[in-house]
């Protein structure tokens, strides 16, 4: 069963510190939704993960993993 | 807590007990009997509830209130909506079947409501999980 990691948490805070609410504020979601993707209970729509990649500047890659076999 | 699942427990505890002041208030009458002013009653204090609290919660999270359901907030709303229907399909094929038998179970219109206020329980009931598992 195919599961997607994030490194958005370590992310937020090599930028600056970010706060969920402001991370959420640039991608135009919740806080309980940037809280609920990172913690991998909620899976991003494409559009939204690559906003995310945006905010922080990188590829897609580098911010979510898709692990098949997980 | 989010402005919606606020709303959402606004939604269940006020139909929950409104609706069910009004529905024994129809079990206490006898059989056949119908209560239009009392229906009509609990409508108007249904709506006057939760417009007011909904506004009280409003006041309290301007911008949580303003802003449009996300993505996750709209697939939430989904998932509760096919709950809420499979509760309803359910209810209604239970009134159909008694309906059918010999001699006829009378499902009328008290019944109905009742089935469509218990789906819509269900419905905001299974946002509150949804919003307080953070899925």
């Amino acid at each position: 069963m195919a599961r997607i990691r994030n490194e958005i948490r370590r992310l937020r805070f090599e930028h600056g510190e970010m706060t969920q609410q402001e991370l959420a504020e640039k991608i135009r979601v919740t806080r309980q939704t940037v809280n609920a993707i990172e913690q991998g209970k909620y899976s991003p729509s494409l559009e939204a993960a690559f906003r995310i990649a945006e905010v922080f500047a990188l590829p897609l890659e580098s911010v979510f993993h898709y692990d098949k076999d997980a | 807590m989010p402005f919606r699942e606020k709303t959402a427990w606004i939604a269940v505890v006020s139909m929950t007990l409104i609706y069910a002041n009004y529905f024994w208030g129809i079990l206490s009458m006898p059989h056949g009997g119908s209560n239009f002013s009392g229906l009509l009653g609990t409508v108007i204090a249904l709506v006057v509830v939760q417009v007011t609290l909904t506004i009280v919660a409003a006041i309290f999270s301007p911008s949580d209130a303003k802003a449009p359901r996300d993505e996750r907030e709209q697939l939430i709303g989904l998932r509760a909506s096919r709950v809420a229907y499979s509760g309803l399909a359910t209810g209604v094929a239970c009134a159909c079947f008694f309906g059918a038998m010999t001699p006829p179970v009378v499902f009328n219109a008290n019944s109905l409501l009742f089935i469509l206020v218990t789906t819509e329980i269900m419905r905001c009931s299974f946002l509150i999980i949804q919003y307080r598992r953070g899925a």
